[in-house]
């Protein structure tokens, strides 16, 4: 929703812009920091499939063991209209991670689905807390479903999230 | 118009060009969706081809001056053009200078200093007849070579001779550049970047050396291809990227995008098509018959996102079926469903019944129009409609409008105009932005109406001079305070001058003298003519010795008692001797090398020069234009000019002369409140520290009516609401009991007292006889115009 506002940022559109702006080829350096995004890209994108095509039953087991954990909190009070709009955040979280996973930075995370977005649920009356609680819970299932290196490779953009919801 | 107020300022950068990865992910958001199989594919593929990329991009880097050389001798003729190449602009340690990375941060500003020192560009003078040979079997070669392009027909080699210098250098330039961009595509996988910056640059180059040019791209590119002869991959990449830059170079230039004025308040605008084209990525919606029914679903969500701002059926579990069939049918047109959508239940539940009839307009036009409201007469036309003819009604004239069809017509579904879909008006840009975002159905208040609001209007605490906004105090260590005004800056031009408060009794004359008074102490080192210290009024010793004086001085001066080792110990024993006066001791102080290090080095200008004001003439600037004579001073004379310049004022001689150490005459209001222990907010509503008077009553009633040619307005119209408000308290003053004869004792520690308000024509005003808020008796109305004016 905010893209035509903020752009996504690649590590490669940061470094033509810099670049660009100093009228200058691309330095070893940056043709370096590029080449290790290239590196270990193919892991990146494995993760990103595989949470894709899993979105549905990690936003379903994390939604159950967030329930478990918090049992008091909206999406939980039998109101369809918040058990639906938490599942629909949740996966819509998921997919913003695959988004910055592919790029291989936090910026659209942060962008689209931090920055502000605090304010927002606290408006709408939910608990920040439960919803840190649920971002943790949608991680541990998530990670659950990786290999270990890919698991380590994906936590810090979930622990972003987290970090950026939490009160 | 003048406009007193600001909605905020949203960064907002603009979308310059896309790499294959971000052009995928944009579109997926757009929809709303995951990334598909088919866009995994060439994800995979890009980061596949990833290390050939880069390989490609250090080549040709490493070969840059051999591939543009070789295309400038091709095109031209009788010289060196690599002698007309201007090294590139090292710019290290200059402003704006940065590499984005932190760890290649170090090896950029290396590489940029060797690029500049590896490559020696000849003079063009010197050596010219064996160039001129070079020159000539360069082109000899290009006869015998067969996997060339061909070149157009009407290419000529241009004669460096008759060319002219200045436009070799813009050639060669030019040149430089493509090879540069060229690299750019390739590592990003994407042209858009070659599109943006080289379309319809035809016409920016004169006509006759159109065809140079392409011939001379294509030599690049075929060069290029020479380094990679055995690998048909990273010739395609080449080719690719090379074969967009010739084609985006002959396209005509496109005409700007125009966003038509639709009434009289709206203006026609245009928007540079380099702007469009980089942010071309998110496809328009339509619906028309006989389409696929995966494109009809895909429009249908569309439309439900721009009007519900999210997938309804994902969010709620529910659709509107009827509408949806019907839609699919071709029974409506997307204009019809548009209107229905806005005239259904769910709409109504989310959007009217929420909000207030305000917010209602707003987020309205955002919906059926994709854009903010644009001017207080436009949201009162459409508060008309929906007052008189609620809900549907409003729906109705958003849909039916000329703006609509012009926009969307009967097929397309309306989509959000923001930034690089066209042309923005400049203004409301932080409300306009806010109601683009996400979380926009979240915010209650009716954001363009207080804007609008404001704008005719300013409130006494947006106002500069007003309670939470004073945007020249300083203050240590936060350059940019967190503030709740931060939404809304207060507008703050050359004429204005900010309220400062005396921070004593007002009295110049006074200060430090009534007991009990926690104002300034004023020291003083009066010098008889055989240089001995005569004894102030108080027989105090402790108060006016020499050393007492001493000690004050290092403390107005540097803010705390210095350590010994800094002390000016040799200015020290002139002023003990009577050599130097005070006026003097202080000028040594300001120019010493501590002072300088502390307050003129570390600080950008305007910081300096509000600091070392407050030390030496013991009161903030007023304004801008006081600010301007000590900008231009510091440019042009430096720092000791400016510390002789404070100190050798008029204002210094009046207040201070040549005995009295300066001591802080007045404050902000902020920087008042700042003071209080409890916080700035508990300062403005209970008062400042020690003093039972709340600084907001205090402030508007002591200011008298100026007339500010630009402010004009802002200010009568708070005078008048500060006056009334004033009235109304009288009773309720603490001192009003007293009848004026208050003690020294129950005098507050601060008294609130105008320093200064000129007009902009340099007259005095005088303040209001009597001041309500600080009742004094009616046989002395004289004494209570506390106004000093400089």
């Amino acid at each position: 929703m905010l893209f035509n506002i903020l752009p996504i940022m690649s590590i490669i559109t940061k470094a033509i812009a810099t670049a660009d702006r100093q009228a200058r080829y691309l330095t070893i350096g940056e043709l370096d920091v590029i080449s290790d995004f290239f590196d270990n890209s193919q892991q990146r994108l494995r993760i990103a499939k595989i949470l894709t095509a899993n979105e549905q039953k990690i936003v379903n087991a994390g939604t159950q063991r967030f329930w478990e954990r918090c049992p008091v909190t909206p999406s939980n009070s039998g109101n369809p209209t918040y058990r639906s709009s938490c599942l629909r955040d949740q996966s819509w979280y998921v997919r913003l991670v695959t988004y910055s996973l592919l790029v291989g930075d936090t910026e659209p995370l942060e962008a689209v689905g931090t920055e502000g977005a605090k304010e927002m649920y606290v408006s709408l009356g939910i608990p920040l807390r439960n919803l840190a609680e649920c971002m943790r819970c949608l991680k541990e299932v998530a990670l659950d479903l990786l290999p270990l290196d890919d698991a380590a490779e994906a936590a810090p953009y979930f622990d972003c999230l987290i970090q950026g919801l939490a009160p | 118009m003048s406009v007193y107020t600001s909605g905020g300022s949203p960064v907002a950068y603009p979308q310059r060009y896309h790499t294959l990865p971000t052009a995928l992910l944009v579109q997926a958001e757009q929809q709303d969706r995951t990334l598909k199989q088919s866009e995994f594919k060439q994800l995979l593929q890009f980061f596949q081809s990833g290390a050939k990329r880069l390989d490609i991009a250090t080549t040709l880097s490493q070969k840059a001056d051999e591939i543009v050389s070789t295309a400038a001798n091709r095109i031209f003729v009788w010289g060196s053009p690599m002698g007309y190449l201007d090294p590139p602009p090292n710019r290290v340690n200059l402003p704006g200078f940065s590499t984005g990375f932190g760890q290649a941060a170090a090896t950029a500003v290396k590489d940029a200093k060797q690029q500049a020192q590896r490559t020696s560009y000849a003079d063009p003078s010197v050596g010219l007849p064996v160039d001129l040979v070079n020159n000539w079997v360069e082109w000899l070669k290009f006869i015998a070579v067969r996997d060339i392009d061909p070149a157009p027909d009407n290419f000529y080699r241009i004669n460096i001779l008759s060319y002219g210098t200045r436009n070799m250098r813009k050639s060669m330039r030019d040149i430089a550049w493509f090879l540069r961009y060229a690299t750019y595509a390739i590592v990003a996988g994407d042209t858009s970047i070659l599109t943006v910056n080289v379309r319809g640059l035809r016409g920016v180059i004169p006509e006759n050396v159109t065809a140079a040019t392409v011939v001379a791209i294509q030599t690049m590119k075929w060069k290029s291809l020479g380094y990679f002869k055995q690998d048909a991959e990273a010739q395609a990449m080449i080719r690719q990227a090379f074969d967009a830059l010739i084609t985006e170079y002959q396209v005509e230039k496109p005409t700007m995008s125009v966003r038509e004025g639709v009434s009289n308040q709206q203006q026609g605008l245009q928007l540079p098509e380099a702007y469009l084209l980089s942010a071309n990525a998110r496809p328009k919606f339509l619906i028309k018959p006989g389409m696929a029914t995966t494109e009809l679903l895909a429009s249908i969500k569309a439309a439900y996102r721009q009007v519900f701002e999210r997938d309804i059926t994902r969010a709620y579990g529910l659709s509107l079926a009827d509408l949806e069939s019907k839609v699919k049918g071709g029974e409506i047109s997307v204009k019809e469903f548009m209107r229905r959508l806005g005239k259904s239940r769910l709409y109504r539940q989310e959007f009217y019944e929420p909000y207030n009839i305000s917010r209602v307009v707003e987020l309205a036009v955002r919906h059926f129009l994709g854009r903010g409201l644009s001017s207080l007469e436009e949201f009162q036309d459409y508060f008309d409609v929906i007052s008189k003819g609620g809900l549907s009604a409003l729906v109705d004239a958003l849909v039916d409008s000329q703006e609509y069809s012009a926009y969307f017509g009967e097929e397309m579904v309306p989509y959000l105009r923001g930034l690089g879909q066209e042309a923005q008006e400049c203004c409301n840009w932080g409300p306009q932005f806010d109601l683009f975002n996400f979380s926009a159905s979240v915010r209650k208040v009716p954001q363009f109406v207080t804007l609008f609001g404001s704008y005719q209007q300013p409130l006494p605490n947006q106002h500069a001079y007003g309670a939470s906004n004073d945007p020249l105090e300083t203050q240590f260590g936060a350059i940019f305070p967190d503030s709740d005004a931060k939404e809304q800056p207060a507008f703050f031009g050359k004429d204005h001058r900010r309220i400062l408060i005396s921070s004593g009794t007002g009295d110049p004359h006074d200060l430090g003298r009534v007991p009990g008074s926690l104002g300034s102490r004023v020291l003083k080192l009066s010098q008889n003519l055989n240089g001995h210290h005569a004894q102030g009024e108080s027989m105090n010793l402790l108060r006016n010795s020499p050393e007492a004086a001493i000690l004050g001085a290092y403390r107005q001066v540097f803010g705390r008692e210095v350590y010994d080792g800094q002390r000016l110990t040799a200015a020290e024993v002139k002023l003990k001797s009577g050599e130097i006066p005070m006026r003097e001791f202080i000028r040594q102080l300001g120019k010493s090398r501590q002072f300088r290090k502390l307050f003129w080095e570390p600080l950008y200008i305007t910081k300096a020069i509000e600091i070392i004001h407050r030390r030496l003439l013991g009161r903030p600037t007023y304004g801008r234009s006081e600010m301007a004579r000590y900008y231009d001073l510091c440019a042009h004379q430096g720092f000791y000019a400016l510390i002789d310049a404070l100190l050798d004022s008029a204002e210094y001689s009046e207040v201070f002369g040549e005995d009295t150490v300066p001591y802080e005459r007045y404050v902000t209001p902020r920087g008042l409140a700042l003071r209080s222990p409890n916080g700035t907010v508990d300062a403005w509503h209970n008062g400042p520290p020690g003093s039972s008077r709340r600084l907001t009553e205090a402030i508007p009633a002591a200011a008298p009516i100026v007339d500010i040619s630009e402010g004009g307005n802002a200010w009568s119209w708070m005078m008048q609401r500060a006056n009334r408000r004033s009235l109304v308290r009288l009773p309720d003053q603490p001192h009003s009991s007293n009848g004026g004869q208050s003690t020294p004792a129950a005098q507050p520690s601060t008294t609130t007292a105008l320093a200064t308000v000129e007009s902009a024509e340099g007259q005095p005003v005088q303040p209001p006889s009597a001041q309500p808020s600080e009742p004094v008796p009616a046989e002395a109305p004289s004494q209570s115009s506390q106004t000093m004016t400089y």
